[in-house]
């Protein structure tokens, strides 16, 4: 059940009155959003600038004496770090969530705004742990974005002392914030939306970001409990995960511990992190392919409950990730079995997207461009998925390249095609410009071919055996001259695909600076966020009511209808039909 | 069965009865349902902590804390006494629910401000049993009972004083003025949350003074054995 008592809380609102109260301690979802979005890309522009240095080394080993091994192992646990969670997790949920969902349910903020800034500057502090360790005695841990015990924390891994304990300080803060924010958009979803807004008429936006919270919420703790028992074992010297070792010629003083424990902790989470970064992306392609379509969404009840299956199944398929680390047989098989199961929601998603495609009225701007892409990503992405799913094709495969051209596949390229996909399409919204269209071909043209260039022959290098996480190959027999010239092939077209995001800031910049105001609703959405009194919205969202909502989110090219879209908040009485249409014996009311 | 068929809705369809009508003062406030999920949140983390506690303890390097007159929570009226207390905290929390329930504003300051400074003590007092083990020689990294031990304890500790912080923070705005009824959920909140930690208090006491024998029928229960 909705309020509207609490959507439409005024008296709780804090209208700032000074610039810090408006732009830093601000209560104001929006800002807090922006506040998240800045901060989120600028850790991702740094995560993208160490897999450039990484593939520098990859791609032309031994040319670059800035580059030694550790700073190599250091610079890849980084970049996956920070991309995973610092980046997606943070611009998924706290920057699009935090700016939409108040504006999609029709409410005029967060349902607790302090905690909402708290949640935001707890992020933050956890951004600045984290890349704080770049600078402490031994640099930042290189023990990979897993942290696997015993390695992540004996001396030879680099980053061993502070390195790895900055990391996981940073992560506790981190999950801090999020359950903050968790708690919030979820309260917010389930208690403040306005009249009229029930649930099965939310955009499916909100379902994503919804489920991706829950994920989240019962996820993360698995992370912090993990990081906080690795960080006794660490400063305190218990032997949580730390087995009996000699470490340097040394025995430790580390007994019986035992790192699979670790390894199920971590991917306990690990895995449901797959759908908390998934899930939002997935309801914003869906919302972004229908407005462009100007069709409604394919199966909106399939696709809502296709999303709540997949965050339901993605707690009990985590061991797929530790088929190598050794498992009763009929554990592989249970795990097997459910990864394959996914498959079949997902794939249900992935139909109703092309079927909304299919006889739409299909305009191929800057958003669309990048929401069709993501739909070639995924499913490639998710096509080598179902070969990693299972146990005899995954234990060959396991610790290749493969791997890594996979999950960036279906992980990395595609939600970050959405976001770009989001970026554009929201943007009118955010600073009530269009972003620069020409520019934006040439970042999606040059993002989207250049990832296939990144990914196709990562896939063929894997499949020949090449080992991830190497500073250098060396003369390895099984390694053909061919695959080090693929490397090398690979290594240009990441430094081109840097170079054409370097596009997209600048678009950014360009349209704030110099492109003029562009007309509201530009692309005629029909969702609430598109109608507030003004754009961008005010502090508060709504004027002196809030909208009451009708209908759905998606009723596009209705039959009879004179405009090509009816937005959520019109009412039967107030839609315009065809002269001579008789809408009751059309079948819609009848249906 | 509500949820069901709010989810088999076709939102497609058009509605001639008009927007669906709302109840504005009905339902759970908001702060309950946070924290409820809150508490689920808290609940994984620990239940997560149970399941390593429970498998490591079948290692053959673990020692339990009782089951043995030498070991320190044989008999344990140091952590007697400290439940004891953290009952009386929750008991105080109660009744300053009780007295909002009936508008005594007096019961209420008295009710959250025993319940908070219970608490207090009632970290104090874990502190005392820290430190009494460590002079035991029964230090964190001795021996994974002993770590999962001070992790328990700890993590429970932590999670009081944030509730703590969250009395406070009531205290000072009934102090500045702020009426029963604007601090009637907060109030509602913190007294759930005392209960939920008493609870977990009460299974942690129980699970961490067992004796291996005990450890070994859980632990095989839960199949983990």
């Amino acid at each position: 059940m909705t309020h509207i008592a609490i959507a439409d809380q005024e008296p709780e609102l804090h209208h700032p009155r000074t610039f810090i109260g408006k732009y830093i301690w601000s209560q104001d979802h929006k800002v807090i959003a922006i506040q998240y979005a800045c901060t989120a890309i600028f850790v991702g522009l740094v995560a993208l600038m160490l897999s450039v240095v990484m593939r520098l080394q990859l791609g032309f080993p031994d040319q670059f004496d800035f580059i030694n091994p550790n700073m190599y192992l250091q610079f890849v646990t980084m970049h996956g770090m920070i991309m995973v969670i610092y980046l997606l997790t943070a611009l998924l949920l706290g920057g699009f969530g935090n700016y939409l969902i108040p504006l999609m349910v029709g409410t005029r903020d967060m349902v607790f705004p302090y905690l909402n800034m708290l949640s935001f500057w707890f992020y933050f502090l956890s951004v600045l742990v984290l890349l704080a360790s770049f600078f402490v005695p031994g640099g930042p841990t290189g023990a990979g974005w897993t942290l696997y015990p015993p390695q992540s924390i004996l001396e030879g891994t680099p980053g061993s002392g502070m390195g790895i304990v900055m990391m996981l300080a940073s992560l506790a803060i981190f999950i801090i914030a999020f359950t903050m924010g968790g708690l919030n958009y979820v309260s917010t979803i389930l208690q403040a939306r306005t009249r009229g807004m029930t649930l099965m008429r939310m955009p499916l936006t909100i379902w994503g970001i919804f489920t991706a919270t829950i994920l989240g919420l019962f996820a993360f703790p698995a992370l912090l409990v993990s990081a906080i028992m690795m960080l006794f074992d660490s400063i305190l010297g218990t032997s949580f995960f730390m087995p009996a070792i000699v470490s340097l010629g040394e025995a430790t003083d580390y007994e019986g511990g035992s790192p699979i424990l670790f390894q199920h902790l971590f991917w306990f989470f690990g895995h449901p992190e797959v759908y908390i970064v998934a899930l939002p992306a997935f309801g914003m392609v869906s919302d972004v392919l229908s407005v462009h379509a100007r069709k409604n969404i394919f199966g909106y009840r399939m696709m809502v409950w296709a999303i709540v299956i997949i965050g339901g199944l993605s707690f009990v398929v985590w061991a797929h990730h530790m088929y190598v680390s050794g498992m009763n047989p009929y554990f592989g098989f249970f795990f097997a079995t459910t990864t394959l199961i996914i498959a079949v929601p997902t794939a249900i998603k992935v139909y109703n997207w092309v079927l909304t495609l299919w006889q739409g009225n299909i305009h191929l701007t800057v958003p669309m461009l990048f929401a069709i892409g993501f739909i070639f990503t995924f499913t490639h992405g998710g096509l080598s998925g179902l070969f990693l799913g299972n146990v005899v094709i995954d234990l060959p495969l396991s610790d290749t390249f493969f791997v890594v051209a996979h999950f960036h596949m279906v992980m990395g390229v595609s939600p970050i095609m959405v976001l770009f996909a989001a970026i554009y399409h929201w943007f009118p919204l955010v600073t009530g410009k269009q972003l620069n269209t020409r520019l934006g071909m040439i970042h999606f043209w040059g993002t989207f071919i250049g990832t296939y260039a990144i990914y196709l022959p990562m896939h063929y290098i894997g499949f020949l055996g090449v080992p991830r996480r190497y500073y250098a190959l060396g003369d390895t027999s099984f390694i053909p001259d061919s695959a080090h010239a693929l490397n090398a092939n690979i290594t240009i077209a990441v430094i081109i695909v840097a170079l054409f995001q370097l596009i997209f800031i600048f678009n950014l910049f360009w349209t704030i600076k110099r492109e003029p105001k562009s007309r509201i609703n530009p692309w005629d959405a029909a969702s609430l966020e598109w109608h507030t009194p003004d754009v961008p919205p005010h502090h508060g969202n709504w004027g002196r009511e809030l909208p009451t909502v009708h209908r759905w989110a998606y009723d596009y090219s209705v039959p009879g209808v004179v405009k090509d879209f009816i937005p959520q908040h019109v009412p039967d009485s107030e839609v315009v039909y065809e002269p001579g249409y008789d809408r009751f014996t059309s079948g819609r009311e009848s249906t | 069965m509500r949820g069901f068929s709010a989810l088999t809705e076709k939102p497609w369809l058009a509605m001639p009865q008009g927007p669906m009508q709302f109840d504005p003062e009905g339902g759970t406030p908001s702060a309950q349902i946070a924290l409820r999920f809150l508490l689920m949140v808290i609940s994984i983390a620990f239940i997560l902590i149970f399941v390593t506690f429970l498998t490591r303890s079948q290692y053959p390097d673990f020692q339990a804390l009782a089951g043995e007159p030498w070991l320190p929570f044989n008999q344990s009226p140091r952590l007697w006494a400290t439940t004891a207390v953290l009952v009386a905290a929750s008991a105080a929390m109660h009744w300053a629910w009780r007295s909002v329930k009936t508008q005594r504003p007096d019961g209420v300051m008295l009710g959250i401000s025993v319940g908070g400074f219970l608490a207090l003590v009632f970290i104090m007092a874990q502190w005392t049993t820290w430190n009494y083990l460590v002079n035991l020689g029964y230090g964190v990294s001795e021996n994974p009972a002993n770590a999962y031990f001070f992790l328990f304890t700890g993590l429970h500790a932590l999670h009081l004083f944030g509730g703590v912080l969250a009395v406070v923070r009531v205290f000072i705005r009934i102090g500045r003025g702020c009426s029963i009824s604007q601090v009637a959920v907060a109030v509602k909140a913190c007294t759930t949350y005392w209960h939920y930690l008493l609870a977990l208090w009460l299974l942690l006491f129980f699970l961490l003074t067992r004796t291996p024998e005990t450890y070994a029928i859980i632990a095989a229960a839960c199949g983990l054995g």
